[in-house]
C-alpha cells in the first residue's frame, strides 16, 4: 500500500539535492538544472496531495501543469541569459558573475 | 519506522523508481563532466515521470517526458554545446561554502522529514481506489483548465510569449 | 478712497519686489526713482485717505476670511481709523524723504540696491502694521519690522560693531515680542478673536472665557504683556539698550527707525489697543511710571554722550518715554500728537546729523567737530530748527506736543511725573544744544584736511531737510489754539474719548518754555561762551554723576553680568553636555555601525550562491524555530 509519507520523503530528498546543487555547482547550466530539480520535487508534492489529500481533486494536477509551464519559460530565459553572458564574458562559471556587488 | 508497511508490487515499484531518481540526483551532484551531468538530469526527469504515473497523473507524466526529458534536456545539451561543452567541474576544494551548503540543505531536509514523519501529524489514509473513478485524466484536466482556470491559463500563455520574445532578444547577437 | 487703503503698503512692497528682481547691477538713479516714486505714491494715497477720513470719519474694517482652524476662524483685512490714517501719512511722508536722502548718503555703496530693498520692505511692514485690523496681523508685521531693523542696522555687517548691534537689536526687541505674543494668545484664548473690535468689546463687558483669573486682573495682565512688546519695540527702560547701539546702521536707517517705522510701532500699538489699557488702572500706572523713568533716564544719559547720533538716539528714547508716559496718564491725544511731531523733527535731526557725518567722512564724534555753520548753512539751519522743536520752544512743533503731555501729567495729579517731565525737558534742551554748539559753532577741532573737504550736501540731501524743517515748524499747529485743536477732534471722531485736551493751566506754557530756555542757556554758557568749563565740572564735584551718565548708568554692564554671563555659562555647560555626552552617544552609534560594516562588507561579495546560502541558512533557522515552537505540522 502506498502512503503519503513515501512521496513526501522522496520529494524532500529530491528538493535537498537540488538545493545543494544550486548552492554549490559552478556551471550556470547545472545550477539551472538544480533549480528544475527543486521544481520537480514541488510538483511531486502537489500531485501527492491531489491524489491522497484530505480532499482529492484535479486542481493539483492543473497547478502542476502551470508550474511546469512557468519552469519551462524560466529555463528558456535563463539559458538565453547564459548564452548572452557566455558571448560577452566567455565564461559560464557562476563565480565570475559577481558584478552586482557594486 | 515504516510501520504497517506492506510489500506489494506497487511499493516495490515505488522503491525502485525512488532509488533511480535519487541515484540520478546524486550522480548529478558528483559527476564532473557537464555533459554527463545533463544526462543524469534526464534520468531524474524520467524517474519523476514514473512517480507521476504512480500518482495517477497520466497526462502530466506524458508532459513530463515530453517537456522535461525531451525538450528541456535537449535544450540544455544545446546550451552546453554552445558554451564550453568540454568543461569539467573542478573538484571542489574543501572550503566553508560547500560545507555550509550541505549543512543548510541537510538541515532543511531533516526539518521537513521530521515534520512529515515524526511530528505526529496525521496524514489522511490513502484510499486504494482512485478518486477519479477511472475518468479520463486528460478530460478532467481539460475541463478544469477551461472552466475554472481560464484566466490563469491565458496569463500563462502571455508569460510564455513574453519569455519567448525575451529569450530571443537576450540571446540575439548584440550589434557592435 | 478708504477702501483702497491696502494700496498704501502695496506700493513699497512692489518697489521691494521690483528692486529684488532688478538685482545688484541696477543703476543707482533707477533704484532711487523706483523706491521714491513708490513711497511718494503711497504718501499721496495716504493723504487722500486722510482727507477722506477727516471729511467722513473712519469706516469699518475691511475683513476677509483667511483660514479656519478647528472652530476658530481667522480673518485678515485692513482698516482705516483716524489714528492710522494719520500714521500712514506720517510714515509715508518721512520715508519718502528718507529714501530721497539715502540716494546721496549711500552713493557708491556696493549694496545700494539691497539697501533700498530693505528700506522698502521696512516701510511696507510698518504700513502693514498700521492698517492691520487684528492683533495676529499686527504681530506678523511687528516681526517683519523687527526683521527689517535687524537687516538694516546690520547693513554694514562687515563692521563687527554693526553686526553686534544688529544682533542686540533683534534679541532685545525679541524679549519684548515674547511678552506681546503671550498677551495676544491669552487674549485669543479668552475672547476667541484677534480683532481689535471684538477684543475691545470683550474688555468692555469683562466677558472672558477664562476662569483662573478675575477679569480685572486678566485685563491688567494682558495689558502689561502687550506693553512689554511695546517696551521692546519702543526702547523703553529696561529694554532701551538696543536703540543707541542701533546707531551703527547707516544714518538714514536711524532716521527711519527713530522717526517713522520701528520705535513708533510700540507707541502706536499701545495707542491702538488703548481701550484695553484704559480698562486697567494698574496697567496705566505701570505704563506711566515706565515712561517717566525712560524719559528722565535717557535724558540724563544724553547729557554726556559724545557721538552725535547717540545723543539724538537717547533723545529718541527720552521722547518715547514722554509718549508712553502720556499714554499712562490717559493723555491719549497728546501722546499721538507727540508721536507725529516727533517723527518730523527727529527725522530732521537724524538726517541733518547724517548730512554732517557725510560731510566729515563718517566721523561722528562731536569733540572733533565745530564751526560747521560756515560750511553747511542749510544743514545748520535745519538742525537748529529740529533742535528748537525738540527742546520745545514755541512755536516749533515740539512745544505744542510736549506742552500737552506736561499738561496731561499735571492734570493726572501725579506731581512726580510732572516734575520728571520738566527735568527731562531741561536735559533735552541742554544736550541737543550742546550738540548744536559743539558741532556748528566755535572752531573746528578735527584735522585740517577734513575741514577743507567739508562742504554743504547736495540738493538731494538738503531738500528733505528743508521739507522736514517746515513740518517741524508747522506740524505743532495741527493741535494748537490756532487750528482749534483740530487733531484732537480728528482723533476723537474715531470714538476714542481719552484725554481730549486737559484743562489748560495758564502758567504751563511759560514754565515749559522757561525750562527749555534754561537748558539752552546752560548749554550756551558751557559750550559757546565757555563761561562755565564743562571739563572742570566733569572732573570736579560732579565726577561720579558724570561717570554714571557717561557710562549709561552701567545698564549694559549690569545686563552683561546679571544676564549675559550666566546665560553664556549655561550655554557652555550645555555645549559641553552636547559635545561630549549627546554627541558621544551619536558618535558611538556611528562608530559601532562603521565597525559592524567593516566586518559585514565581506559578506557582500557579489556571489549569488553565497547570498543564496545565507538565505537558506536563515530560512532553516527560522523554520526550525517555528517547527520547534508549534511542534510540527498540525
Amino acid at each position: 500500500m502506498l502512503s503519503v509519507e513515501q512521496f513526501l520523503t522522496l520529494a524532500a530528498i529530491l528538493f535537498c539535492i537540488g538545493l545543494y546543487g544550486a548552492l554549490t555547482k559552478r556551471n550556470i547550466i547545472i545550477v539551472l538544472v538544480s533549480i528544475e530539480l527543486m521544481l520537480n520535487a514541488a510538483n511531486i508534492n502537489l500531485l501527492t496531495f491531489a491524489r491522497f489529500g484530505l480532499v482529492p481533486a484535479i486542481n493539483g494536477q492543473v497547478f502542476t501543469l502551470f508550474a511546469m509551464t512557468i519552469a519551462a519559460a524560466e529555463l528558456a530565459v535563463g539559458l538565453a541569459i547564459l548564452i548572452a553572458l557566455y558571448r560577452n564574458r566567455n565564461t559560464s562559471d557562476v563565480r565570475d558573475q559577481d558584478l552586482m556587488k557594486w | 519506522m515504516f510501520s504497517g508497511f506492506a510489500i506489494t508490487g506497487q511499493s516495490v515499484a515505488f522503491f525502485l523508481i525512488s532509488l533511480f531518481v535519487i541515484a540520478c540526483g546524486v550522480l548529478l551532484l558528483s559527476l564532473r563532466k557537464v555533459m554527463y551531468m545533463a544526462m543524469a538530469i534526464g534520468g531524474v526527469f524520467i524517474g519523476v515521470a514514473a512517480v507521476f504515473l504512480m500518482l495517477e497523473a497520466e497526462f502530466l507524466a506524458f508532459i513530463q517526458v515530453l517537456l522535461y526529458a525531451g525538450a528541456i534536456t535537449i535544450m540544455l545539451l544545446f546550451a552546453i554545446m554552445l558554451t564550453r561543452h568540454d568543461e569539467v567541474e573542478m573538484p571542489q576544494k574543501l572550503t566553508a561554502h560547500p560545507v555550509w551548503a550541505a549543512i543548510g540543505a541537510a538541515g532543511l531536509g531533516f526539518i521537513v522529514l521530521w515534520a512529515v514523519k515524526f511530528s505526529g501529524v496525521k496524514w489522511p489514509t490513502p484510499s486504494a481506489e482512485s478518486p477519479w473513478q477511472g475518468e479520463d485524466n486528460v478530460k478532467l484536466i481539460g475541463e478544469s483548465l477551461f472552466n475554472q482556470y481560464v484566466i490563469p491559463f491565458e496569463l500563462v500563455s502571455v508569460v510564455l510569449i513574453v519569455a519567448l520574445v525575451g529569450a530571443i532578444t537576450l540571446a540575439k547577437k548584440e550589434e557592435e | 478712497m478708504v477702501e483702497y487703503a491696502w494700496l498704501v503698503p502695496l506700493f513699497p512692497l512692489v518697489a521691494y519686489l521690483l528692486l529684488f528682481v532688478l538685482g545688484r547691477r541696477a543703476q543707482e538713479g533707477v533704484v532711487t526713482a523706483i523706491a521714491v516714486l513708490a513711497s511718494l505714491a503711497a504718501f499721496v494715497v495716504s493723504l487722500m485717505i486722510l482727507s477722506e477720513v477727516q471729511a467722513n470719519g473712519p469706516g469699518a474694517p475691511y475683513m476677509f476670511h483667511w483660514l479656519t482652524v478647528g472652530s476658530y476662524t481667522l480673518s485678515m483685512g485692513y482698516e482705516v481709523t483716524a489714528l492710522n490714517a494719520m500714521m500712514l501719512a506720517v510714515v509715508t511722508f518721512v520715508s519718502t524723504l528718507v529714501f530721497l536722502f539715502s540716494k546721496s548718503y549711500m552713493k557708491g555703496d556696493e549694496r545700494f540696491v539691497v539697501f533700498y530693498q530693505y528700506l522698502s520692505l521696512f516701510v511696507f511692514s510698518m504700513l502693514g502694521l498700521v492698517i492691520s485690523p487684528n492683533l495676529l496681523q499686527v504681530y506678523i508685521f511687528w516681526e517683519l519690522v523687527g526683521l527689517c531693523s535687524f537687516l538694516l542696522v546690520g547693513f554694514w555687517y562687515y563692521k563687527p560693531e554693526a553686526a553686534a548691534a544688529a544682533k542686540k537689536a533683534f534679541i532685545v526687541t525679541r524679549i519684548g515680542d515674547v511678552g506681546l505674543f503671550i498677551g495676544i494668545m491669552l487674549l485669543f484664548v479668552a475672547t476667541g478673536t484677534f480683532d481689535y473690535a471684538g477684543v475691545f468689546q470683550a474688555v468692555e463687558s469683562k466677558n472672558f472665557a477664562i476662569d483662573w483669573i478675575s477679569p480685572e486682573a486678566f485685563i491688567t495682565l494682558v495689558a502689561i504683556l502687550i506693553f512689554i512688546g511695546a517696551i521692546g519695540k519702543s526702547a523703553q527702560f529696561p529694554l532701551h539698550t538696543w536703540l543707541p547701539d542701533a546707531m551703527e546702521g547707516p544714518t538714514p536707517v536711524s532716521a527711519l527707525i527713530h522717526a517713522a517705522t520701528m520705535v513708533a510701532a510700540g507707541v502706536y500699538l499701545v495707542a491702538r489697543a488703548f481701550p484695553i489699557f484704559a480698562a486697567s488702572e494698574t496697567a496705566l500706572t505701570v505704563i506711566a511710571v515706565i515712561g517717566g523713568i525712560t524719559a528722565i533716564f535717557a535724558a540724563l544719559i544724553g547729557l554726556t554722550q559724545n557721538d552725535i547720533k547717540r545723543v539724538v538716539a537717547y533723545s529718541t528714547v527720552s521722547q518715547l518715554g514722554y509718549m508712553v508716559m502720556a499714554l499712562g496718564v490717559s493723555a491719549y491725544v497728546a501722546s499721538v500728537f507727540h508721536l507725529m511731531t516727533h517723527a518730523f523733527f527727529k527725522a530732521l535731526l537724524f538726517l541733518a546729523a547724517g548730512s554732517v557725518i557725510h560731510a566729515l567722512h563718517h566721523n561722528q564724534d562731536i569733540r572733533s567737530m565745530g564751526g560747521l555753520w560756515k560750511k553747511m548753512p542749510v544743514t545748520g539751519w535745519t538742525f537748529l530748527i529740529g533742535a528748537l522743536a525738540l527742546s520745545g520752544i514755541p512755536p516749533f512743533a515740539g512745544f505744542w506736543s510736549k506742552d500737552e503731555i506736561l499738561l496731561g501729567a499735571y492734570a493726572s495729579g501725579n506731581t512726580l511725573l510732572f516734575v520728571i517731565g520738566l527735568i527731562a525737558a531741561f536735559c533735552t534742551a541742554f544736550y541737543i544744544f550742546r550738540v548744536f554748539f559743539m558741532t556748528f559753532t566755535g572752531e573746528f577741532r578735527g584735522d585740517k584736511d577734513t575741514w577743507d573737504h567739508a562742504h554743504e550736501s547736495g540738493p538731494v540731501m538738503t531738500i528733505p531737510l528743508v521739507l522736514l524743517a517746515i513740518m517741524a515748524l508747522v506740524s505743532g499747529l495741527f493741535n494748537s489754539p490756532v487750528t482749534d485743536y483740530a487733531l484732537a477732534d480728528f482723533l476723537q471722531a474715531g470714538g476714542l474719548h481719552y484725554g481730549a485736551h486737559p484743562e489748560h493751566v495758564s502758567w504751563m506754557p511759560y514754565v515749559a518754555t522757561l525750562v527749555a530756555l534754561a537748558g539752552i542757556g546752560l548749554a550756551y554758557l558751557m559750550y559757546k561762551t565757555k563761561s562755565i568749563n564743562p571739563e572742570r565740572l566733569a572732573n570736579g564735584a560732579l565726577r561720579p554723576l558724570y561717570n554714571l551718565s557717561y557710562n549709561k548708568f552701567y545698564v549694559d554692564e549690569i545686563y552683561h553680568y546679571a544676564i549675559v554671563l550666566p546665560v553664556v555659562w549655561i550655554g557652555r555647560i550645555l555645549n559641553f553636555i552636547d559635545k561630549w555626552i549627546v554627541d558621544g552617544i551619536v558618535r558611538l552609534v556611528g562608530q559601532g555601525t562603521y565597525v559592524g560594516a567593516l566586518g559585514l562588507k565581506y559578506a557582500q561579495n557579489g556571489q549569488v550562491q553565497t547570498y543564496g546560502l545565507i538565505t537558506v541558512l536563515g530560512a532553516v533557522v527560522l523554520l526550525g524555530a517555528a517547527m520547534y515552537a508549534i511542534g510540527g505540522v498540525r
